[in-house]
């Protein structure tokens, strides 16, 4: 065993096993002694422009991303290179390591190995790889989803775009519904630092792939970017959530591989379930068992996952497919993921494979999963909030009840939203439901003003008010505060 | 859904005797066992070992990855001649029985991938030599071809005459048999993540193997 010290360009000093490397794609990395970080060299020598990118990430982006509101928060979605090191001429990054839930668990058939996306997004290999305590539920991959639309959007705001969001660099972690994004280090600023990658192959951006043939310095040709990067994202959350690539189809261009290949990835590419053009719907195959039912796009549409994701979707792979400008942000998808997880409901199934499932607004819910039907009563809350205190508008927001629910303050105030700036005194739960005595009820918690405005009568602290069809409740009499509309499905 | 098929040939000629042949089966094991935890291989990979000395045979038909594939025992070696170009023909034809082609009504598999280990000169000279111009012809395309000569008397030249990249190994021991597999191992991986050529690199080879072509 061969331990290096050296000092770190910043003064620290970085310690390192100089011994079998793990070899990335362009990095050498190695750990330090106790494991809490690597150093990773790069095989090539640096440029001075990727230098300088490296020092602006260390440095002031770094800084800018950490040292401001929910910097703790950051810490969890993103592996960020801390120091500069220079080793026998060549440069190298300090990055903490994974948390330890981003790998399989010891007692598993994959111990040790890292939870990268593949895992998760191939049919196959979460059908019959994926050991059966780390698969997830529908909620833990909406998490996943969300942590990485956050992570994105804080790239993006900080003007930076991270031009290669792959399985490799984003690891999940079902069972938690963590996520991470590494490899930070390409990060590309639009004029300022060009990205040194074109991305991989199933997330590049049509436009990428349309013009990667041409000169590098056409001005043609388009490189990752933000809108690139939407793209990527786009994918990754409809292959977490569905388990297959929302591109890879049954259409043939060309019986040539590899213009196959750039045909349906770049110029032709086409939604495998564009409502109008059905000629790239997948069509099964007799040795696909093993990749049922998620492949099966008439079985598990992309509609499932409820209205929100719905329109996002269709604004990812069919109106902005082409048109990066179209593309849904990383805050929209965010936002829609979150109103989307208020949708769900449990499966009264307890082997359903997903668990949970988006509620399909009609009066006789299914799990699309498992096609278990719903039996009893399902209460829906519709959230109105006003600007002038006086009249109140839908907010498009919906909220399905269930047992043991909670009611948070974002459902309460409009201008409230569960995000990185939200204090720990405003994630506690205000009130909760419960089917009790054969009727369902809301438990009042910590709501001051809470009003039946039916019955005309307020709701104290500490009692339960309990939900008929047609019931409104008014949250709260401040500023912001949302009435709701009470419906309650018979199933 | 599409499969990468890998075609492993492996030299069982008597040169091979001893530690050389040893470090292949344990380099297998190793390759093996790092691919059934590479979500990317396990997605798509289906893999075949022949074997080539007097004549070449199928050691393990074509089949799927995943961890109850049990790899077969490779019989002791006997002195014999080194029929690559009969071994490569039998590529071939199993390439054609195997490997769903591409046509305008469907999409066939990933082109495959074969990897040849041996430490000498074939001994079926006319046959290796048009093996090698049907292989040349694109007849029977592969995403990549890796040749590897092993041990301190092989010979590349042969082997650059077909594949697409030629690796040596200037010392054969176990502990640079088992860096080449990881390195193979790898490629497979980025090739199961269909990366197209032009953003394709492999990672460079560990020390010890050199990148010859």
């Amino acid at each position: 065993m061969s331990l290096v010290t050296i000092q770190a360009k910043d003064g620290a000093s970085v310690e390192f096993i100089k011994k079998d490397p793990k070899q990335g794609g362009v990095k050498d990395v190695y750990f330090s002694p106790d494991r809490s970080y690597v150093v990773a060299f790069y095989r090539k020598e640096l440029d001075f422009g990727s230098k300088e990118r490296l020092e602006r990430l260390v440095g002031n982006y770094r800084v800018g991303i950490f040292s401001k509101q929910g910097a703790e928060y950051w810490k969890n979605l993103f592996r960020w290179p801390e120091r500069i090191v220079e080793y026998e001429k060549k440069t190298g990054i300090v990055v903490p390591v994974y948390q330890p839930n981003f790998f399989f668990p010891e007692n598993t058939t994959l111990a040790g190995a890292e939870k990268e996306g593949k895992w998760f997004t191939s049919a196959k290999n979460f059908n019959r790889f994926v050991p059966e305590g780390e698969k997830g539920n529908l909620l833990s991959y909406l998490r996943i989803c969300i942590n990485l639309s956050r992570a994105v959007r804080r790239l993006h705001a900080a003007g930076l775009a991270h031009s290669d969001l792959s399985y490799k660099n984003c690891l999940v972690d079902p069972k938690t519904g963590d996520a991470c994004i590494i490899d930070i280090d390409g990060l590309v600023v639009p004029n300022l630092f060009a990205p040194d990658v074109l991305g991989t192959p199933d997330f590049m951006a049509p436009e990428v792939v349309t013009t990667m043939k041409l000169d590098p310095k056409d001005p043609n040709r388009k490189y990752p970017c933000r809108e690139t990067d939407q793209h990527a994202l786009a994918i990754l959350i409809y292959q977490y959530l569905f388990h297959r690539h929302p591109l890879r189809g049954s259409k043939v261009y060309s019986d040539d591989t590899e213009i196959q290949e750039s045909l349906e990835m770049g110029e032709k590419a086409l939604f495998i379930e564009h409502p109008t053009d059905t000629s790239n719907r997948y069509k099964i195959q007799k040795n696909d068992k093993d990749f049922l039912p998620w492949i099966d796009t008439g079985k598990l549409p992309y509609k499932i996952m409820g209205p929100y994701l719905k329109e996002l979707f269709e604004q990812a792979f069919i109106k902005g497919l082409h048109t990066p400008s179209e593309r849904p942000s990383a805050d929209d998808w965010e936002a829609g993921l979150i109103k989307t997880a208020d949708l769900v409901q449990p499966c009264l199934n307890k082997d359903c494979v997903k668990k949970w499932y988006v509620f399909d607004n009609s009066t006789k819910p299914v799990c699309p999963y498992c096609g278990t039907k719903f039996k009893g009563q399902l209460p829906v809350f519709d959230l109105y909030s006003s600007h002038d205190g006086k009249n109140f508008r839908a907010d498009n927001h919906r909220l399905m009840i269930y047992n043991n629910q909670y009611l948070y303050l974002w459902h309460v105030f409009r201008n409230v939203f569960p995000n990185e700036k939200l204090p720990d005194s405003q994630k506690k739960p205000v009130a909760y439901f419960s089917f009790h005595k054969n009727q369902w009820i809301m438990i009042n918690q910590t709501l001051d003003s809470l009003v039946d405005l039916t019955n005309n009568k307020p709701i104290p602290k500490g009692s339960a008010v309990p939900l008929t069809n047609g019931l409104k409740l008014q949250l709260s009499q401040e500023q912001f505060g949302r009435v709701v509309n009470v419906s309650l499905v018979k199933a | 859904m599409r499969k990468l098929p890998v075609y492993i040939l492996i030299d069982t000629s008597g040169s091979m005797r001893g530690e050389p042949i040893e470090a292949v089966k344990a380099g297998l094991n190793s390759l093996f066992k790092s691919l059934i935890r590479d979500p990317h291989a396990l997605d798509s990979i289906y893999i075949s070992i022949l074997t080539f000395d007097r004549e070449a045979k199928i050691l393990l038909p074509l089949s799927e990855l995943n961890n109850n594939l049990v790899l077969p025992e490779i019989p002791p070696l006997e002195s014999s001649p080194t029929n690559l170009g009969e071994a490569l023909q039998l590529m071939c034809q199993l390439y054609s029985k195997e490997v769903k082609k591409s046509s305008l009504e469907a999409k066939g598999d990933w082109l495959p991938v074969a990897v040849i280990m041996t430490d000498g000169s074939p001994s079926d000279t006319m046959l290796f030599e048009q093996m090698c111009e049907t292989l040349k012809s694109n007849a029977y395309p592969f995403s990549r071809i890796i040749g590897c000569a092993a041990g301190p008397k092989a010979k590349t030249e042969p082997l650059k005459k077909f594949a697409t990249d030629v690796v040596f190994l200037e010392t054969m021991d176990s502990n640079s048999f088992s860096q080449f597999w990881q390195w193979v191992s790898q490629s497979f991986s980025r090739l199961s993540q269909n990366t197209s050529r032009e953003v394709d690199e492999l990672p460079p080879p560990p020390e010890e193997i050199k990148l010859v072509l």
